[in-house]
């Protein structure tokens, strides 16, 4: 029993308790037409277990690999850990209680929750690294987004792949035709690059000013929801203006 | 591979359902707990008959096993959505109704159908909004351009039904708009 006090203390050092009190969703609800007239409440901050959600619905939507937030998954990680120690160590004690049964499943289910949001977000990445191998690795700004991991991944992947073609078909045609990466014209390109100009639905946390690839100025008022390219949104997704929903 | 092909176009429904328990539903519990330290925050003490605040999957799991009561949230009553549904049949916008209003009612009415005042009416009424916005959300397609379209006040399963269309129909709009690109690489 004390190891969920001590597990407690250690967990509201680190970050405020905002289970209690009202989430950042929470203030999407309307307020009964009675109390309308208050103003509205400070946002609490956002837990590790929040900003990995919103991450991985932004990575989920966004047609291009996004900034990897491998600082909250290592948190998140370490937390998932330390909670199934407990719940292991308190599994094998015998002298648990009824009580204690029920939170033991109750922790092991939010384990089993937050271990699929983690593989779900590292999924999706992975995705997005196989499909834009090739591009990757020709391409610096991308390899900043990425974890060095990954960037080998992606170099591996693009080297299977090649050598595979080569293998099966490449080889047999003349030698002028077995390049991988022409750029013929009126064509795209054989490196398949993400496409930025996608639409997505952006939803703006504050009040912020999209550009398009157009050259239009578009106003973004907080809590709106707009349909528009991801080239215009990509910078205050990453700086956390906006989010995709 | 990663990532099956059925999840690459758009997010699934149980995937929505998995975000929208993570809010906080008020419960009546039967059973005591002390404070307990989760990943997501502090929950608890739990003391009967007092009520608390506790994640939507959480008060699920609980009143499976039949430990504690659900209270609806405020916008889960008749009153409000009968209201909700007259302004919606009178307004060409749409209202403004929780966010993930859909994925909630839906898990509250699966598990705690008893806990809460008329069912039947409330199922009958959120089916009456649904159609409703789904109108609506068809009539805007007009108003669909190539670069961008403001739609206040959509529910997140609305926008997960619309998503796949939305997003293609503007693709083509874009090809068949001219498009003065000097340079590739500029955003």
């Amino acid at each position: 029993m004390s190891n969920w006090a001590a597990q407690y203390n250690r967990s509201r050092s680190t970050h405020a308790p905002a289970a209690l009190l009202q989430d950042e969703e929470d203030d999407d609800d309307p307020m009964p037409p009675a109390i309308e007239q208050e103003p509205e409440p400070e946002p609490e901050p956002e837990t590790p277990l929040e900003q990995l959600t919103r991450h991985w619905m932004n990575e989920r939507h966004a047609p291009d690999i996004l900034p990897v937030q491998d600082d909250l998954l290592g948190k998140l990680l370490d937390h998932i850990r330390r909670q199934s120690d407990t719940i292991q160590l308190l599994r094998g004690d015998p002298s648990t209680s009824e009580e204690e049964h029920i939170r033991i499943m109750l922790a092991q289910t939010e384990v089993e929750r937050v271990k699929f949001v983690v593989r779900s977000y590292v999924r999706t990445r992975l995705f997005k690294i196989e499909s834009y191998a090739r591009y990757i690795v020709a391409n610096e700004d991308v390899q900043t987004r990425i974890t060095t991991a990954e960037r080998d991944y992606a170099s591996r992947h693009a080297q299977l792949i090649d050598r595979h073609f080569h293998n099966s078909v490449l080889q047999s045609l003349p030698e002028s035709q077995t390049a991988l990466d022409d750029t013929p014209s009126f064509m795209p390109s054989m490196v398949t690059e993400p496409d930025t100009r996608r639409a997505v639905f952006a939803h703006a946390l504050r009040n912020t000013v999209a550009r398009t690839p157009d050259g239009k100025t578009i106003d973004l008022a907080k809590g709106s929801l707009t349909l528009i390219a991801f080239a215009a949104v990509a910078e205050l997704i990453t700086r956390g203006d906006v989010e995709l929903v | 591979m990663s990532l099956p092909p059925s999840l690459r176009q758009s997010v699934t429904p149980p995937e929505l359902e998995l975000i929208a328990c993570q809010q906080l539903v008020e419960i009546v519990p039967l059973i005591s707990m002390e404070k307990t330290a989760f990943i997501s925050g502090a929950y608890g003490p739990l003391r009967p008959p007092h009520r608390a605040k506790i994640p939507i999957w959480m008060a699920v799991n609980l009143k499976q096993k039949k430990k504690c009561h659900i209270i609806a949230p405020v916008w889960l009553t008749v009153e409000y959505l009968q209201q909700k549904l007259t302004q919606e049949t009178t307004q060409a916008h749409f209202t403004q109704l929780p966010f993930r209003f859909a994925e909630i009612s839906r898990v509250l009415l699966d598990v705690a159908s008893d806990d809460l005042q008329n069912p039947d009416k409330l199922r009958t009424l959120l089916k009456d909004l649904r159609e409703a916005r789904q109108a609506k959300a068809r009539a805007g397609l007009e108003n669909l351009e190539h670069s961008t379209l403001g739609l206040s006040n959509l529910s997140a399963m609305e926008i997960n039904e619309i998503r796949p269309f939305f997003i293609q129909a503007m693709a083509v709009l874009g090809q068949l708009q001219p498009v003065f690109n000097k340079d590739r690489n500029t955003v």
